[in-house]
């Protein structure tokens, strides 16, 4: 009896200091302040989830390019869109980069289709929706500038002279500004400002 | 044993006789029977006389007080009160009732028993979290392990590759294939 209220002492005392050192080690770990060697969160990690989509997107592109090989332009072009439509975990940076290029390319696919409002809404699209200036947003501009340029052929063949002009004006426009990034950019990777 | 009946009808004694030698005779059979009574060991028999002397010897001394009960009556006594107080059967219903004694002898084991469960959890989640802290304080995750902008490895693209999205597709899917492998078999994968 005695020696059992000493057990039951030994082993409270021993709860208390458990509880008091695990509170202590789960309170240092949640300060709040970002640890220098912090572990990637699991969304910020690759995932299976962006592997999956990314595999997709390959295969459309893939698929894309036999169609074209073919000149199947308007499977092509099907198998381009489906690639917009491609779930990918929120958040993922390659998501917008897949995207815009899939957008770059699905555009330059309805200006060999003579689809140029089409083809200037995917591109506006793509432009719009982006959240941060990339190669990829750059090549939009680039798709941009060429789409403006093939308005101003057709102006052109159509004896529009001056609105052709104005395309031509603002191809350039489209062109520069996908210049400027790609400069703000490759200076940033190689460490500038 | 006639004899106990002439006892009880004869006629009383003056109070300064003396007593006769079968008088002393009963008294201290009496007394020893009296005695044996006091000590828990009553006879089995005894004249009905000798019965109704010993009630009376008995009532008196209960009535005098400093009667102590036997260990057990006091025991029963004490737990059936405590029983009672904190609202369990009484001495009526004894079967599943457990001693109070019993209760107390493993009160203080329980009590341990309990907290060192207790204790030993708290242990064994200290113990499981480890694991995770060890990569955290060795170093952050490699940047090829995380999901990021895929600039750095196309590059700018050229007017003449703007639609070239097939091969750069193919340039990302391996690279963050690379990535992903590389975490997954590596201990920090394991989350």
């Amino acid at each position: 009896m005695k020696y059992g209220w000493h057990a039951a002492a030994f082993a409270v005392l021993l709860t208390i200091a458990n509880v008091v050192f695990y509170v202590g080690s789960r309170g240092g770990a949640s300060t709040g302040q970002p640890s220098v060697t912090r572990v990637a969160e699991p969304d910020e990690v690759i995932g299976q989830e962006l592997m999956m989509a990314l595999a997709q997107a390959k295969n459309f592109h893939h698929k894309a390019k036999v169609y074209m090989t073919d000149g199947n332009l308007a499977e092509a072009t099907t198998a381009v869109r489906q690639i917009l439509s491609l779930r990918f975990p929120p958040n993922t940076p390659e998501a917008d980069d897949v995207r815009n290029d899939a957008r770059a390319l699905l555009a330059k696919l309805l200006i060999s289709q003579n689809q140029l409002e089409e083809a200037m809404r995917t591109v506006d699209e793509g432009i719009a929706q982006s959240p941060r200036e990339s190669f990829f947003v750059a090549n939009l501009y680039t798709v941009q500038g060429e789409i403006h340029e093939a308005r101003a052929l057709a102006l052109d063949t159509g004896g529009e002279q001056a609105k052709a002009a104005e395309e031509r004006r603002s191809a350039i426009t489209s062109y520069d500004k996908s210049i400027k990034i790609n400069e703000v950019l490759q200076k940033k990777l190689m460490g500038g400002k | 044993m006639a004899n106990d009946d002439d006892i009880l009808t004869s006629p009383v004694p003056e109070p300064d006789a003396e007593a006769t030698a079968a008088e002393r005779a009963h008294a201290k059979t009496f007394a020893d029977l009296v005695d044996k009574t006091l000590s828990g060991r009553t006879p089995p028999a005894m004249s009905a006389d000798d019965r109704a002397l010993l009630e009376v010897a008995t009532v008196i001394r209960a009535a005098s007080g400093n009667v102590p009960l036997a260990p057990g009556k006091q025991r029963s006594i004490v737990e059936d009160a405590l029983r009672q107080a904190i609202g369990g059967p009484s001495t009526s219903m004894p079967s599943g009732v457990t001693p109070i004694a019993s209760r107390r002898r493993w009160l203080p084991w329980t009590v341990a028993a309990g907290s060192s469960l207790v204790a030993a959890a708290a242990l064994a989640m200290l113990w499981l979290r480890a694991p995770e802290r060890a990569p955290m304080a060795a170093a952050a995750a490699p940047a090829t392990w995380k999901s990021r902008p895929a600039d750095p490895l196309i590059g700018p693209i050229a007017r003449e590759h703007a639609g070239d999205a097939s091969s750069r597709i193919d340039y990302i899917f391996a690279d963050r294939m690379d990535g992903y492998r590389d975490r997954r078999l590596s201990r920090g994968g394991k989350r």
